[in-house]
This record gives C-alpha cells, sequence and structure tokens, in this order.
C-alpha cells in the first residue's frame, strides 16, 4: 500500500539496492536501519547551496519535516511522460548499500554502483537526483579495507562506529539536501521560456536529454547528476531571488506570503520567465510551470510555497483547458491541507474536535472528486500512445488517494493526530491492522459511527478506480490497484467484493505466468531485474511477491509461488460458498488406517448420522457463480495436487447443481491430474471424496441346513414333552406382549471357519461411473479374513450391491464397524454403519424432523449461513444428540459344527402318496461330511395339518368336545412320527445312516417336513472352564409333499336297541354277515346294535373290517367289500354296558396344559352331565369298536377312523344298560291251571283275541342303591285291550339292589292284530320327565293262536 | 439498455433471475478513460479480466451504439451475476442499519448501478440498472414483492426452492415492461 500512501505527492522516494556481494541478511539489516528515517527536521537539511539550487532548501530554523518513503524498486521506463508532471513519483534519490570485506574493495563497490545505477536508470534521465553509495564494513575484516581512502560518491562506515544511525541520518540529510539543490536546477531549467514550452508542449510533457536542450541547459548536467560532480557555479538572478523568497515566505504570518508573493510576481520568477515566453512567441500558460514549482515545494516540506503557488496555478487553469494538470493541481492542495494540519495537531494527540457542520475532511473529499472528475473528463489523446495508460494511472491514484483519505480517518477512529500519520507514514502506523482485525460487523460498524465514515462510502469511493480503464495499466500498476482495492474491501469487510477483487488479481497473475512462460520459451534468459526486484519487496505486498516469484517458478523451483495462489483462490472461493479444500490430503497411508482404527468411533458416527441429516439442509451460495469459480480454480491451480482437490471438492460438495457435462468434466479432470501426478513419481493420495457410498451392510443369512441353532444345554437332560411343543403352538395370551419385543435381539449366529457372506450396497450418486479401487471390511473382535473387493464401477445413480465373503478365525464376538473405502489414487477411508438402535432412529427421525423444520427459516443470512459455518450456530430449536455409543452389526462365532447331509431317501422327488390311515415309512440315509463326530440328533416333524389346529385351538372358540377332538388328532395321530428303534445317537465322520420314518395319510395334510437337528455336545478335547450353557445345533430339513386319497367315509353311526331290530329287516340290508354274529346274542335286551355306513368314494373297492373287542365277549370281526362309488352298511352287535358314575362325572379331559379355559357355553348342570356322560361313553365305545381297510385287489391297509362319529342321547340309551331291567312277559293260564309264558317267536308273542292273560312286570335294580319306583303301561292300540286296575303309577315300592319285584296286570285283547305294550318305571323323587327304563313287547293276536 | 433482477434467497441463493432490455437508448456515458483499450494479452486469463473489469462490455457498447439492444453474452452474464452478488455486502450493511425495504443506488459497480428490496423474510430484489430512474424503479419493485407474496403463498414452496412459475414469470416480464 505504500504507492497508495495519501500523502505520497509529499514523499521524496529513496531506493535502497544492494551492491556487490552482500549477504542479503547484512542488506537487510542496513536497509532496515536506513528506512527507520521516514522523515527528516527541515532544520537538519544542510543548506549551503548558493545560487539557483537553493530555491527549495529549507531555511536554517523552519520547523517542517522532508518525508521520505522507500519504494522498492524505481518506477517503469513507461512512466518517464510523468516526470515533470508528477516528480513524487521517482525514484529521486539512490542508496547503494555495499559489504566492504577485505576482498572487496570500495572501489570496486564504487564501480559495481555506479554500474547498477546505469543499468537501472538509462543516460539522459531526469531522475534519480542523487545518489550515494554507503559502504558498510565487515566486522572481521575492520580495519583492512583501506577505510581511510575516501573515493567520492561513496561512504564508508566502519563497524567500529558506534551510532551508525546517527550518521545514517546526516548522511539522508545530506543526500536530501542534494535533491532539493537539483529540484531547484530542475525548476531552473523549467522556468526558462524554452523550458516552459517544453512543459506546455504535450499531456504529458518530459525533458528532452541534455543533448537535444539548448547549449545553455545543457550544462546544468540535469540528466546525470552525482554526488561526485561538483556543481558548477552560475551566478544567476534567479538563485538569489529563490532565496528571498524562501527567506521571506517563512518570515512571517500570513500577510507577509502574500506579500512576498506580490513582490515576487511583479517583480522576480515567472513574470520573468512570461517575458521570455512572450520573447519567444510561444503563448503558453504558466499554469504547468506553477503546478511544477508547488509540487517541489511540497517535497521541499515548504506547505506554504506549495499552497500559494497552486493557488497560482488554480487561477490560470481555471480558464484553461487543462484539466489533467488542474486535477493534479487540486490533489496536490489536498496533500498539503493534511500536511498542515498533520504539523498542527502532531504535538497535542488528541483528535481534532470537528464540531463543525461538514466534517473536517470533508473539504479534501470534495477537493479530490473535483480532481477525480477533471481526470475521468480528460479528452482523451488522440494517437494510442503510453498517455492512455498514464492517465489511467494518475485517475486511479488519485481515487486511491481519496479511498485513502476515507479508508484512514474510518480506521483510526476519526478525524486526527493518528489518522494524519497513517495517511503520512502508513507503514509506520500498525493501528490500521489493529483496529480492524476484528472483523466482527459490530466492530466495523462501531469504528463508522466513531470515526463519521460509512463503509458504504469508502466502498462506493473505491470503486470508482473499477472499470475497464484497468486494461490501460502495466500489469505491476494494475497488480497494485486491485490488491490495494482487495484490502480495503477486506478491512471493510466486504467480503463478496473482496473475493470479486481477487479473481481479477489471481488472473492479473495467471496471465503474467503464462505470458512469463512464452517468454521464457522464447528466451532462456533470466529477467534479473524483474526476479531481483520481486525478491526484493519486502513490504509484506504477497500479491506482487507472488507476481514476481512465478514468473521463474520452473527454475526457482519456488512452490510459495503456487501456494499462494492457491490460498487467494480458496479464499475468493470460500466468499462464494465454495470450500476447495472439501477434500484434504491424506497423511501417510499406514499413519491413517492406525489413526482411524484408534480413533473414537463416535465422532464418526455421529458425523455419518449428521451428514444424513445435513443433506436435508438447503444450500448456500450461487450455483451459477460457483461452478463459473471453479471452473477458473481448476484452469488457474498449477499443482495436478492442487487440480485434483479442486475438483473433488467440487464434485463432493456440489454435485446438486452441478450439470452432467460438469461433473464428467471434473471426474476427468481430477483423473488426469492424479495420472499426472502418479506419473511424476509423487504419490500423495487424496482423502475419499465421494461422500458416503455405502448404503448398507448386511450378513446374508446362512443356508438353513448350516446356520447354527442355540439351545439352552438343559434340553438335554430334561425330557422333552413333545405334548406341550406341539399343542402349545401359540401359547402366548397376551395380543401384545410388550417383553417380547424388548428382549435381546436374536444373534447373527456365524460358524468358525466356514465362509459367510456379506451384501454391501454401494450407491453413485453422480452421473458418470464411478470407479472405487477397493472396498474391504472394517472389522473388531474376532479375527476374521476377507479378501477386498478390487477395482468396482459402480453405474451412473444407481444402488449397487456386492458381496464379499469372509471366514471367522476363531470363535467369539465378531463386529462389522462398516467398510474401508479407497478410490483409485486416494487413500483409504473408514465408513461406520451403525445398526441403529430404536431409540437411535427416534432420535435421528427427531433431529431430521428439527433440521427440516429449520431449513424454511432463516436465522442467520447471507455470508454467516455458509455450510461450514452453521455447525457452530444455534438453531432455534435444541437438537437432540446422539449420546449412546453406535451399535454396529454383531456377529457371535460358534465353534465349529458337523455338517449332515441327506445322503438318498427312499422317496422320489420327495412325494408320498397315501389312503386316509394309511402308514408307510420313509427312510432317509444320512452321511456326516463333516470331521467332527455327531453325538447328538434330534427329530421334530411339521405338517400342514398342524398349522390349523394349534391355530384353532388358540383362538378358543371350539367347545369343549371339539378341543379334546382336535387336541387328539395333534397328539395321537401325528402325521410323521419316528421310533429311534435303533437307538442311532452317535454318527461318525464319513458314517451313513438310516433314519425311518414313520408317515401317516391324514386329510388335509398335503405337505410335511422332517427337521433332523444334530450337534457335537461333548467336546471333550476342548474342556472349558466355565461349562457353557448353551450349545448349538444344526437342523437338517426334508421337505415332504404328501398326497393323502380320502376314499373311505363313514357317517350315519347307529346304536339300535337289539330288542327292536327286526331280523326279517336286517338281512337284506346289512352288506356284511351280521346274521352269523346274531346268534351270539343270547339276550336281546343285554345288547345293541352297531350300525355306520361306509361310502367308497374312490375308484378302487375296499374291504371294511369293523372289530368289537368287549370285554366279556369274544372278539368278533364283520368285513365287507365296498365298491367303489357304493356304501355299504357295516351292522355290529355290541353289548351294552354301563360306566360308573364316578367316571361319568369327570369333565372332559384337555389333552394340554393349556390355562384361562373358561367354559364360554351356558350349559346348565344337568346338560353338562348329559355331554360328559355322551363324551365318555363315546370314548368306551371307540374303544371298543375299531376298523381297518385293505385294499381289495392289493395289500395296502390302514385304519378307518370313526371319530368324526357323534353319539346321540338315543344312541346312549341304546349303548347303556339301564338302572332298573323291566321284563315283560305274558302269562296265560294253561287249561291246567298252571300258568304259561305265551309262545314267542321272532321276537313276538302270539295270542288268541279274547283270551285272558297277564302280564307280568318284573322290575329289577341293577344299581347299587335302593330305590323306589312307579310303574306305567301303555297298550297301544289301548281301546281293543282290556285290563285290570290302573295302568299308570303302579307303585312298586322300594327295591333293595339286586331285588326284582313283579307286578301282574290281567289283560284281554279284543280283536286280532297287532298290538304292543309298553311299560316305563319312575324312580321316586326324581324329575316327572326322567324314566329309569323302559321296555316294551309286541304281540301278534291271530284268531287261530 | 438492459436490467437484471435476481431474487435472492437468504443464503444468497437466486430463486428467479430476469434479464430486461428496455427500449429507452442509453445515455452514452463512456469515459474517455474506458477507450482505446488496448488487447494486451491473448491469454484465457486475460479475458476474465476483461469481463471483470468491465471492459468487453463497454467495448461492445461502442460496436453497438446505433442499436438499442445490446447482447449479454454468456461471459457478461458471469460478471453481471458477480456484480450482483457482490453488492450484497452493502445491501447487508445498510440494510441492518436502516429499515427502509427500498435501498435506492445502494451500490455501484463498473456501469451498473444497483437497487435493492429487502422484503421482511429477507428475501432480497437486486436490480442492475444502467439509468437513473427511480420511481420507476420503485414501482416495479413493489409488483415484483406482490407477485412473489402471492408464489409464497403456495403451502408447498419454500423460501428456498426457486420459482419456475409461468405465470410469475410473465408477470414481472410485464410489470418490468412497464416501469424500467
Amino acid at each position: 500500500m505504500n504507492s497508495h500512501a495519501f500523502a505520497a505527492l509529499a514523499h521524496i522516494p529513496i531506493l535502497v539496492f544492494p551492491v556487490g556481494p552482500i549477504p542479503r541478511a547484512a542488506f537487510e539489516k542496513y536497509a532496515a536501519e536506513i528506512r527507520t528515517f521516514d522523515s527528516i527536521r527541515l532544520g537538519d537539511i544542510p543548506a549551503g547551496m548558493k545560487d539557483e539550487r537553493a530555491r527549495f532548501m529549507p531555511n536554517p530554523l523552519s520547523s517542517g519535516y522532508l518525508y521520505l518513503s522507500y519504494p522498492s524498486h524505481p518506477p517503469p521506463p513507461r512512466h518517464m511522460s510523468l516526470s515533470l508532471f508528477r516528480p513524487s513519483h521517482f525514484t529521486l534519490g539512490i542508496i547503494g548499500v555495499a559489504a566492504c570485506s577485505s576482498s572487496y574493495s570500495l572501489a570496486s563497490a564504487l564501480e559495481q554502483f555506479e554500474n547498477t545505477v546505469l543499468d537501472i536508470f538509462p543516460e539522459g534521465s531526469t531522475f534519480p537526483l542523487a545518489k550515494v553509495c554507503l559502504a558498510f564494513e565487515d566486522e572481521e575484516s575492520a580495519g583492512s579495507t583501506g577505510l581511510g581512502d575516501t573515493l567520492p560518491g561513496i561512504v564508508s562506515i566502519p563497524s567500529v562506529m558506534g551510532n551508525k544511525k546517527l550518521y545514517i541520518g546526516t548522511l539522508l540529510a545530506d543526500l536530501c539536501s542534494h535533491i532539493l539543490a537539483e529540484l531547484g536546477r530542475v525548476y531552473h531549467v523549467l522556468e526558462s521560456p524554452i523550458g516552459n514550452e517544453y512543459l506546455n508542449s504535450a499531456l504529458f510533457p518530459t525533458l528532452p536529454s541534455p543533448s537535444e536542450m539548448p547549449l545553455s541547459l545543457s550544462s546544468g548536467n540535469l540528466g546525470y547528476p552525482s554526488y561526485s560532480s561538483q556543481p558548477e557555479l552560475e551566478s544567476s538572478g534567479l538563485a538569489t531571488s529563490g532565496i528571498q523568497i524562501k527567506r521571506s515566505s517563512t518570515a512571517g504570518p500570513g500577510i507577509s506570503h502574500t506579500a512576498s508573493l506580490i513582490q515576487r510576481q511583479t517583480t522576480l520568477g515567472p513574470p520573468a520567465v512570461r517575458k521570455r515566453i512572450s520573447a519567444i512567441g510561444a503563448v503558453s500558460s504558466h499554469g504547468r510551470l506553477y503546478k511544477v514549482l508547488g509540487d517541489f515545494f511540497l517535497l521541499a516540506g515548504r506547505t506554504e510555497d506549495a499552497s500559494l503557488w497552486y493557488a497560482e496555478a488554480i487561477v490560470l487553469f481555471k480558464t484553461g483547458q487543462d484539466p489533467v494538470w488542474h486535477g493534479s493541481v487540486l490533489e496536490g492542495m489536498a496533500t498539503v491541507f493534511v500536511l498542515d494540519a498533520w504539523s498542527a495537531g502532531q504535538g497535542l494527540q488528541s483528535s481534532v474536535s470537528n464540531n463543525g457542520i461538514k466534517e473536517p475532511w470533508a473539504d479534501i473529499y470534495d477537493q479530490l472528486s473535483q480532481s477525480i472528475a477533471l481526470y475521468q473528463k480528460a479528452p482523451a489523446p488522440s494517437e494510442p500512445s503510453q498517455d492512455h495508460s498514464l492517465l489511467a494511472l494518475t485517475y486511479c491514484t488519485a481515487v486511491m488517494r481519496q479511498t485513502s483519505l476515507l479508508f484512514c480517518t474510518w480506521s483510526t477512529k476519526g478525524w486526527g493526530a493518528l489518522a494524519f500519520a497513517s495517511m503520512l507514514q502508513p507503514a509506520s502506523t500498525s493501528y490500521t491492522q489493529k483496529t480492524t482485525s476484528d472483523n466482527s460487523w459490530t466492530n466495523l460498524e462501531r469504528i463508522s459511527i466513531v470515526s463519521g465514515v460509512s463503509r458504504s462510502q469508502i466502498a462506493n469511493t473505491v470503486s470508482q478506480a473499477h472499470g475497464p480503464w484497468l486494461l490501460h495499466l502495466g500489469p505491476h500498476e494494475r497488480l497494485n490497484i486491485l490488491q490495494s482495492m482487495a484490502t480495503i474491501y477486506s478491512s471493510l469487510g466486504y467480503k463478496r467484493k473482496e473475493a470479486f477483487i481477487l479473481r481479477e488479481v489471481i488472473s492479473c497473475i495467471m496471465d503474467l505466468i503464462v505470458c512469463g512462460r512464452e517468454e521464457n520459451d522464447l528466451s532462456r534468459k533470466s529477467d534479473v531485474g524483474s526476479a531481483n526486484t520481486g525478491n526484493r519487496s519486502e513490504n509484506g505486498d504477497e500479491v506482487s511477491a507472488v507476481g514476481k516469484g512465478a514468473v521463474g517458478v520452473r527454475q526457482n523451483e519456488i512452490l510459495e509461488g503456487n501456494q499462494s495462489i492457491l490460498k487467494l483462490l480458496v479464499r475468493a472461493c470460500k466468499v462464494l460458498g465454495v470450500d476447495l479444500e472439501a477434500v484434504g490430503v491424506a497423511t501417510a497411508t499406514d499413519g491413517n488406517s492406525s489413526e482411524a482404527g484408534g480413533r473414537d468411533s463416535n465422532g464418526f458416527a455421529v458425523e455419518d448420522l449428521e451428514g444424513l441429516a445435513d443433506a436435508a439442509r438447503e444450500s448456500f451460495g450461487w450455483p451459477e457463480l460457483q461452478v463459473g469459480v471453479i471452473r477458473e480454480a481448476i484452469a488457474t491451480a498449477l499443482d495436478p495436487l492442487a487440480v485434483a482437490r479442486i475438483s473433488l471438492s467440487a464434485l463432493r460438495t456440489m454435485h446438486s447443481v452441478l450439470a452432467s457435462s460438469d461433473q464428467y468434466h471434473l471426474y476427468q479432470t481430477a483423473g488426469r491430474a492424479l495420472a499426472a501426478m502418479r506419473r511424476r513419481g509423487e504419490a500423495p493420495a487424496v482423502e475419499y471424496w465421494a461422500g458416503n457410498p455405502i448404503m448398507s451392510l448386511a450378513l446374508s443369512p446362512l443356508a438353513l441346513h448350516r446356520l447354527p441353532i442355540e439351545n439352552p444345554f438343559s434340553i438335554l437332560t430334561a425330557k422333552s414333552s413333545a405334548t406341550n411343543s406341539l399343542l402349545s403352538g401359540i401359547i402366548d395370551p397376551f395380543l401384545y406382549n410388550p417383553r417380547k419385543s424388548s428382549g435381546p435381539q436374536s444373534k447373527n449366529l456365524i460358524v468358525q471357519d466356514e465362509p459367510i457372506e456379506l451384501t454391501i450396497t454401494l450407491r453413485n450418486p453422480y452421473v458418470f461411473d464411478l470407479e472405487i479401487q477397493s472396498i474391504s471390511l472394517s472389522t473388531t473382535g474376532v479375527e476374521f479374513e476377507s479378501s477386498p473387493v478390487s477395482a468396482l464401477v459402480i453405474p451412473p445413480n444407481t444402488l449397487y450391491s456386492i458381496t464379499i465373503i469372509g471366514t471367522a478365525k476363531t470363535r467369539g464376538t465378531l463386529v462389522f464397524r462398516g467398510c474401508i473405502v479407497q478410490a483409485p489414487w486416494g487413500a483409504p477411508r473408514e465408513f461406520l454403519l451403525p445398526v441403529p438402535t430404536d431409540a437411535d432412529q427416534n432420535l435421528f427421525a427427531r433431529r431430521q424432523s428439527a433440521v427440516r423444520c429449520e431449513s424454511g427459516r432463516t436465522k442467520y443470512w447471507g455470508l454467516d449461513s455458509l455450510p461450514w459455518e452453521k455447525d457452530g450456530r444455534r438453531l432455534s430449536t435444541l437438537l437432540p444428540s446422539l449420546k449412546n455409543p453406535p451399535q454396529f452389526l454383531q456377529c457371535v462365532v460358534v465353534p465349529e459344527q458337523p455338517l449332515l447331509r441327506i445322503r438318498w431317501t427312499s422317496l422320489t422327488h420327495g412325494a408320498v402318496m397315501l389312503y386316509n390311515g394309511e402308514e408307510s415309512t420313509i427312510r432317509l440315509t444320512l452321511e456326516n461330511i463333516s470331521a467332527l463326530p455327531i453325538d447328538f440328533i434330534r427329530l421334530s416333524f411339521e405338517d400342514s395339518t398342524i398349522g390349523p389346529a394349534q391355530e384353532a385351538l388358540s383362538e378358543g372358540e371350539l367347545s369343549v368336545f371339539e378341543t379334546y377332538e382336535t387336541e387328539y388328532d395333534l397328539l395321537h395321530r401325528k402325521a410323521f412320527s419316528w421310533r429311534n428303534e435303533k437307538e442311532i445317537t452317535n454318527i461318525l465322520p464319513n458314517q451313513k445312516v438310516v433314519l425311518s420314518v414313520t408317515c401317516v395319510g391324514k386329510v388335509g395334510c398335503a405337505y410335511g417336513t422332517v427337521h433332523i437337528s444334530y450337534s457335537q455336545v461333548n467336546r471333550g478335547h476342548e474342556e472349558q472352564v466355565p461349562v457353557p450353557e448353551v450349545f448349538y445345533t444344526r437342523q437338517l430339513s426334508y421337505p415332504v409333499t404328501v398326497t393323502v386319497y380320502h376314499m373311505l367315509e363313514c357317517h350315519d353311526m347307529r346304536l339300535m336297541p337289539m330288542i327292536d331290530v327286526d331280523y326279517d329287516d336286517i338281512s337284506p340290508r346289512a352288506s356284511n354277515s351280521v346274521i352269523h354274529l346274531l346268534p351270539e346274542v343270547d339276550d336281546p335286551k343285554e345288547w345293541c346294535l352297531f350300525a355306520i355306513d361306509v361310502r367308497n368314494t374312490y375308484g378302487l373297492p375296499f374291504e371294511v373290517t369293523f372289530e368289537r373287542e368287549q370285554a366279556g365277549t369274544e372278539i368278533a370281526a364283520v368285513s365287507s367289500t365296498v365298491p367303489p362309488g357304493s356304501m355299504s352298511r357295516i351292522m355290529l352287535p355290541v353289548k351294552k354296558f354301563r360306566l360308573s358314575d364316578d367316571q361319568i362325572s369327570q369333565p372332559i379331559p384337555t389333552l394340554s396344559d393349556r390355562q384361562f379355559v373358561v367354559g364360554k357355553s351356558k350349559l346348565s348342570i344337568e346338560e353338562e352331565q348329559a355331554q360328559r356322560e355322551l363324551f365318555w361313553y363315546r370314548e368306551e365305545l371307540l374303544k371298543i369298536v375299531s376298523a381297518r381297510w385293505k385294499e381289495t385287489n392289493g395289500d395296502r391297509h390302514g385304519d378307518l377312523s370313526l371319530r368324526q362319529q357323534r353319539l346321540t342321547l338315543p344312541m346312549l340309551k341304546a349303548l347303556r344298560t339301564d338302572v332298573v331291567q323291566i321284563d315283560l312277559t305274558l302269562i296265560v293260564d294253561n287249561p291246567d291251571g298252571s300258568p304259561q309264558e305265551l309262545d314267542y317267536s321272532r321276537g313276538k308273542y302270539i295270542a288268541s283275541p279274547n283270551e285272558m292273560l297277564y302280564l307280568r312286570v318284573e322290575v329289577a335294580n341293577s344299581s347299587l342303591l335302593p330305590l323306589a319306583m312307579t310303574l306305567d303301561l301303555i297298550f297301544d292300540p289301548a281301546e281293543q285291550v282290556l285290563s285290570e286296575g290302573v295302568l299308570s303309577s303302579i307303585a312298586i315300592g322300594k327295591v333293595k339292589p339286586d331285588e326284582t319285584k313283579a307286578v301282574e296286570v290281567p289283560l284281554c285283547f279284543l280283536c286280532t292284530g297287532r298290538f304292543e305294550i309298553g311299560a316305563e318305571v319312575r324312580i321316586m323323587g326324581t324329575s316327572k320327565g326322567s324314566r329309569a327304563s323302559a321296555s316294551r313287547i309286541c304281540i301278534s293276536v291271530r284268531e287261530d293262536g | 439498455m438492459s436490467h437484471h433482477l435476481f431474487l435472492l434467497s437468504p443464503s444468497d441463493t437466486p430463486i428467479y433471475s430476469l434479464t430486461h432490455y428496455s427500449t429507452k437508448l442509453p445515455q452514452p456515458t463512456s469515459s474517455s478513460l474506458s477507450s482505446n483499450l488496448p488487447t494486451w494479452s491473448t491469454s484465457a486469463f486475460a479475458g476474465t479480466l476483461t469481463a471483470l473489469s468491465g471492459a468487453s462490455s463497454a467495448t461492445q457498447s461502442h460496436h453497438v451504439q446505433g442499436g438499442a439492444v445490446r447482447m449479454g453474452g454468456g461471459q457478461d452474464r458471469h460478471v453481471i451475476q458477480m456484480i450482483a452478488n457482490a453488492s450484497l455486502d452493502v445491501i447487508e450493511d445498510v440494510m441492518r442499519k436502516e429499515s427502509a425495504m427500498y435501498l435506492k443506488s445502494v451500490d455501484k459497480f463498473n456501469e451498473w448501478t444497483v437497487s435493492a428490496f429487502v422484503t421482511p423474510g429477507n428475501m432480497k430484489f437486486i436490480l442492475l440498472h444502467e439509468t437513473k430512474n427511480d420511481d420507476g424503479i420503485r414501482s416495479f419493485f413493489h409488483d415484483v414483492w406482490e407477485l412473489y407474496l402471492k408464489t409464497m403463498l403456495n403451502p408447498f414452496h419454500t423460501a428456498h426452492s426457486p420459482i419456475r412459475s409461468i405465470v410469475f414469470d410473465t408477470r414481472v416480464r410485464a410489470s418490468a415492461k412497464k416501469y424500467l
């Protein structure tokens, strides 16, 4: 910023450069010492000149200062045209710094100094005006350099000198004195008529080289003054007048100024010039001359004189058409104003009070504005010359000066001493940096309020400098201006504007680099000058250092330049919301992996989860600008690593806004850059960049026959109760059981030394094929061996699954943390995949919704809402944090297990076809194909009838009776069963065993499964100290398809009392040979007849056999062949029986241990009693009668189930032996008077009408209690029967057990026909309707009888 | 003469942009400083610099002095967006201090003057224009605001989603035609 100091017009620039072989450090030291003198008191200037050179000399007691500045390099030769317009732009003095030693003499130093000066400033240029070479003596070689001999033009400073600084100050004052003297000489030339002509000849005039000057001038030796050259003493009137002016001007207050001015004007100086001009015939105005005079006075620190001559110049310029010079005068006046204010306020450190209405700097500001306007409207130079460039430079400098005024005032918190100081000597005050270092808005705004300068005002001022005219400027000036603008914007906190300018700065630098390379290619000559000056710039000006340093980057191998450009890029891009460093450079590969392992896993996981949540957040920034800036950044970055990082960062952070072509381009660029790097042999790996590619990690379930099942050891000892397991299919009584779900999650069991498969789902959100170099699993716990998947290409915008196969080496717990992914040429990166628990998921969902809720609202805006600054910000709601450590996919590795396989089965296609009730055997040959013996084997079965039955049971809608039937079915009629007849327990390795499974045809069974659980329980060779509570089994399943043909149906079971059986009827109807069984029925009252219809619905005839197996009788069987499609009725006499009261009063049992069976039926006690009675009698009947079937033409056979048949109350009555036995007999008196039983044949009595008969009723009590009974008699038809006595409620009296009582009733049939007589016995004391027993007889009354 | 309107969300993302070419003739404001620009380099970066400094538009305007419409090229458009983005600095600064919604000519850059309108919801309407047209711009901004509010009434529209409504576009264009 040195070049844009506000008061640069008043600075005498002095160039300091090294001479000869001087170490850099030594030069820096001496130069710094010289540079500490930023001002010199006018009183210290030796004034000894007498001629025109004394014009600008200070008077001895004046109190002003000369201000020195030390630019790092001279202005370029192109600016030579400005030499008269702006002398302060040029280095007026030169100091060479040499280090003298024994090997480097003073003379050689001087020679080199002269040569260098000639190199820098070609002969004929106006400047520099004075030069000196300082030779510092080395400490080692003190005294040996021959300091004694003094050469003109070089001053040697011995190392022994104590106060070097004082001496240097004196030398500087000497130099300044010479400069001032030379200024006087220049002015002397200018004020001559020819000089004035030259001055007015062009927009930016120059003095011609001395040779072209008129003879009178050339003697001045203007072009090449030197310290050594002794100026010739030229006495002229002007010289004395100059001294007079000086004297008078400093003599007293204002009046004397004007007086002297008037005097001077009237008598001497300019009037004389005017005269000479007119004498020559030119009509040039003296405005420019006065302006130059003012400039020189300003440089000489004599502000009063300067302002006087500036005022003169303005008067002349007001009418004239010389806006550029006019503007320059205004600039000079502004500088004078500030210098005056500075010297007035320097003593008192307090700031000048601004009690006026206008700000004190408003006048200066207006002056400068005017000047800027003048520059701007200056007529364009007709010929395309340097003038364009110089005019633009002048304009920009003026704008920067105006900005500097505001900025200094602002940054030093107001118009005051500090502000002046920073305007005069910006380098010496670090105050600016201090105040603006805190870049917060509040601080900046506070400064604005304190200083009375608003930031937008500064910004508007500085933005005037920005425009197309920047292209006129030379590269260095352009950089300088842009960099100053950027600094100001940055200090103001206007980051976006800074970014804008920075982009231009970068473009400038890059253009220089590109051009520099081309130049380098053309001529390999090193551009010493620019490189040297670039290196020498020590004002902390990073940009220019970069610019110069980067030119020679190929030769110098300086990486700083590239790094600095990158820094600029990153800074500019960050403002636009692009993080170019999102993808970092991985550190050493091995270090990274160990670090990843050691790092706390929580951080990772939380980050991952949050990353997901962040996806819901809104994007930041202007996508088009971001894309543009990234393209530019890629073009700018010189380093392939940087190119790769930038492209990958862009892909990572911005792929949602990038067009597909851009994505392709970036990906390819990154690939090329990385490949180039690899070619060069550098191998810095970039971090993994493509977001989180892992969607999920899942353990593929093991094949069923390999899956180990955990069992407690207790089941080995306890006898397994198959009952329970089968019946209690769904035993949980609660519809919703909260404990069930919260129980331990089912563990993933895997087996040691057996391969498992893991499925990884990958995601590619990009539009190109994403390459992944390798993916491997990251596990902890048990040693796990897996081979990484390499060279993977994921198609664009898809999910992609891969499978990794691995083996656990030892038993224990295995945790899959996630995957380690490596992109081509990238560093591997671990991605964790926690398996969220419910609580975690809940939290996560809450976080997501909180973020989503937040996304519509704006708490921070603008640059505060940059994505990477957001994390530190508060949201309006507190996000719930994930506290629990993440859970990962866990597996339990169980010890090695034996493996069985089914080698052979007796079934073809695993299918079995059965008739209903048929029994068949399935033979399974098992082979142990592992190296471990099997000492535990157990079979369980499953078939399709179990499920529905269990479901019906669990629903509980069945009646008690149905429940019993279902349970019976489940328990006693299993479709599959295994009787371990051979006691198979051990299967040695490679041994084969045969298992026989019985299969019963059961209607409704469509398929079934045989499960063979096996294990090696006793592992003698590895004794474990804690006896494990569990052991693992494997299960082999063999599915069987079952087809059951339902061919025989039983229905319509009947039980009839034998008495009622009409034998005539039976014979034709009974399809079986029941007749031959009848003879065994000795007493029809003791028997009943069991009849059932069997229908054959199948296509083959079957022979059905019913068997009776009853105590007290012989085993009897009836069989019948049932032809296809027809129905047969089977009859079988069954002896009546009676169950004890105890037995029938038992409730219907349940076969399971189910609880909570609440009787739903609303049955009365009697009804319930009746139901139980029916149940128990039926059970008994089914025990007695069994049915079998047999294929007529084959040997297949089976059981026929009768359990579908129901027992009804009449059937029960027929089956049950009555409590009371009634025996009806008809007796007729024989002619001999002896009673005789009437003829009985074929179940009937045969009687004659009108014959007196006796009906004898014998009642026997067959129960265990004495019973009091009554008897009812019924005749049918009653009208044709005469009887004696009452027929109903005939009291029998109490009959003891096993006692028989008889009642005789005389009767007479009045006609022929068929009669029936019924008798009913009722037991007293029971309900009316219940008859204890009944009997009847049939009588056939015939005439012939 | 052209106008460039940008609707920026609080996170500086444009949700709508419009370039409007007015039929009014631009005032020739070119300074002599920006005339006769040299082509000082041919590298791509020089192009960027040329564009950013506003030189390309300056030369362009010289070429088509007669025609009323100046074409905004791709490069130019990027620069205009950059300027709009950079002007946010000043707009944010001013809107913190002043409660006015319409910020008249808050910023100037190159040849562009920037006017802005800040809604209570922190949406920023930014208009780049070359000439002074205070009343017209104010009315235009109010029109756009109303249209924007109508769009925002849509419950499925968030503050950050781009406005793609054709109706909105048509009406904003009509308003621009009327006032600018």
